[in-house]
């Protein structure tokens, strides 16, 4: 995912130059921290099927309302079914959505942004567009098109990623709009590459690392937005287990059974913590001048 | 001055006309009959063939958005299919409390989010710095509406301090407004208050660095006034800059905390027409958000440029 591109150098060119991009990132301990938080519930969410102890769809009246203890680790819901396996199975649903709006928005995004901020004619009305997409609150804006599109996690993505569109656009016009008034984007106009190339060849690859970042940022938060979806059930449509959903399950019990709201707002919040480390982590491995502007 | 303000509001226009239109094309995404969907499947040909009369369904798309615009310059947003009131009235009625959650969200935000990141910045790489870092990046790492529960659940259930939920009108009971606003409002500002706290901790080490705070340092005045006075000035311009995208942020934030604290704002009303298809209401609801951002950023950026005479000079 990582712009690799000062890292993947030869050893003896290595020597010479500063470190590069790829291994700043790994001496980050904000990185380092954030892959691990990350990488852990990632895996414990891609083994669930493996990792869960019950059926996390099936219901049993006689383990109604357990609190946790040995058998179930984090208790049952209303229906008797096990919450830890139902955590782990929403990791899933969480991850892929997350990641989905990250992919379609650093696309769609990138390609509106890139557009906007190199042939200038249409700058203006494409960001105006943008602009009036990012005045409506994106939560706000996301749950709408989710209940309007129907309940599937497809249009999920889709929802998010009209949303959450407008920032990778303005990033990556940011960028592409620095980038295009060097000497060497010049230099390939003089020697007459087609506008298409010298965006797609020069200017492109010099503007992405701000985007990278952003989009660590942007799947963070299409994981917190999916959550809030699915809390005021407009997400992925039940019996889907998702985190958002065991929180609203537990909503109305939270008097009786507070355990059952509990484990998935945390692991939430431990997924969210290790991306926007890994985010900050990026962040100051790519641009070294705002490592030391902020740190 | 007259001459920038003219200018920004001229650029304001475009995007509340798309805006209006995205708010209104939002019935155009749903998939088959928005009339059958919001009927229900119980609901005869006849009352199907009354709603899509009344939604206007049964004129052409360019005819219906004539009437939206028509209507919506006399301040008419249409009628609430499920509340059989005016959606300008539902909301006008809701307005206050969504506001009052959203400005003391921004208030406590604010106030806690500058304090912690000049903690940081004075102390920087010291214990104190990281704590309040880390304090902050928690902030906007844990789900709000979740958090909401918990403190409920604390706070409410266990200790029985606070009320569980509602809202109490400012009006007949400040105090009971202000324990009906206090977990809600702390809940919404957390968020933004880890936001806050890292602008202010690298707007503050920038100006930190500047000549006149070594002047001022030098000259012998206490340390505490250079950078509450001298620095904290400064170092809170591109806070406040951002206190406009807050206010959206926190405008969307309400929406789920008032569903998780049962308080009968706006936030509440567009949830409970989402959930049953009411599609009045969130045309209506999306237009009055977006247009109370567009609003408050046209104000930030005017009172920016009233306080920085660079910006209305600068080339525009």
């Amino acid at each position: 995912m990582a712009g690799a591109d000062g890292g993947a150098v030869a050893p003896a060119a290595r020597r010479r130059r500063p470190p590069g991009a790829l291994s700043r990132l790994v001496a980050h301990p904000s990185f380092r921290w954030g892959l691990l938080l990350f990488g852990a519930v990632a895996l414990c969410g891609l083994l669930a099927a493996w990792l869960a102890p019950f059926d996390p769809l099936r219901n049993n009246f006689r383990t109604r309302f357990r609190p946790p203890d040995e058998v179930f680790w984090f208790g049952t819901d209303r229906f008797g079914r096990d919450i830890l396996s139902r955590t782990l199975h929403g990791i899933q649903v969480s991850l892929r959505i997350g990641l989905g709006v990250a992919v379609l928005t650093a696309l769609a995004g990138g390609a509106i942004g890139a557009v906007a901020g190199f042939f200038r004619r249409v700058d203006g009305p494409v960001m105006r567009l943008m602009d009036a997409l990012m005045a409506f609150p994106a939560v706000l804006l996301a749950i709408a098109l989710a209940a309007a599109l129907g309940p599937s996690e497809l249009n999920v993505i889709v929802a998010l990623s009209i949303a959450y569109v407008p920032r990778a656009a303005r990033v990556m016009r940011a960028g592409v709009l620095v980038v295009r008034e060097f000497p060497f984007v010049e230099g390939a106009r003089a020697i007459g590459a087609s506008p298409a190339r010298v965006l797609l060849r020069h200017v492109l690859p010099n503007a992405m690392a701000p985007l990278v970042v952003q989009q660590t940022y942007v799947f963070a938060l299409a994981v917190l937005a999916e959550a809030v979806l699915s809390f005021l059930g407009v997400g992925p449509p039940p019996p889907t287990p998702t985190l958002g959903g065991i929180i609203a399950d537990g909503r109305d019990f939270i008097q009786e059974a507070p355990w059952i709201s509990l484990t998935p707002g945390v692991v939430i919040a431990l997924v969210v913590l290790g991306l926007n480390l890994m985010g900050d982590g990026l962040r100051d491995a790519l641009d070294p001048r705002l490592r030391t502007a902020i740190r | 001055m007259l001459r920038y303000a003219a200018g920004r509001l001229l650029a304001a226009l475009p995007v509340l006309l798309i805006v209006s239109l995205l708010s209104f094309g939002i019935v155009w995404i749903v998939p088959g009959d928005v009339a059958a969907e919001m009927a229900g499947p119980t609901a005869t040909a006849e009352e199907l063939a009354r709603l899509r009369e009344r939604l206007g369904l049964t004129r052409p798309w360019h005819e219906q958005l004539v009437g939206w615009y028509g209507a919506l310059l006399q301040g008419d947003l249409g009628e609430s299919i499920l509340l059989r009131q005016g959606v300008a009235a539902a909301i006008v009625e809701r307005l206050p409390v969504t506001l009052s959650l959203t400005f003391t969200a921004l208030a406590i935000a604010f106030v806690a989010g500058t304090a912690l990141g000049t903690l940081a910045a004075v102390r920087a790489g010291k214990a104190a710095d990281r704590a309040a870092m880390g304090t902050a990046l928690i902030g906007f790492s844990i789900p709000d509406f979740w958090l909401g529960l918990v403190f409920v659940y604390v706070f409410a259930v266990v200790l029985g301090w606070l009320p569980t939920g509602g809202y109490v009108p400012f009006a007949t009971d400040p105090l009971g407004w202000a324990r009906s606003m206090l977990l809600p409002a702390a809940t919404l500002a957390l968020a933004q208050m880890g936001l806050f706290a890292r602008m202010t901790r690298a707007a503050m080490l920038e100006v930190l660095q500047q000549d006149y705070i070594r002047t001022a340092r030098a000259k012998g005045m206490p340390g505490w006034i250079v950078v509450g006075k001298h620095a904290l000035r400064n170092a809170l311009i591109p806070v406040v800059t951002v206190a406009g995208i807050a206010c959206g942020v926190l405008l969307g934030g309400a929406v789920v905390i008032e569903s998780v604290f049962s308080l009968p704002g706006v936030g509440r009303l567009i949830v409970g027409a989402i959930q049953r298809r009411d599609y009045p209401v969130i045309q209506g609801g999306l237009l009055l958000t977006a247009t109370i951002f567009v609003l408050v950023n046209l104000v930030v950026d005017l009172l920016y440029a009233t306080l920085d005479p660079r910006i209305r000079h600068g080339r525009r």
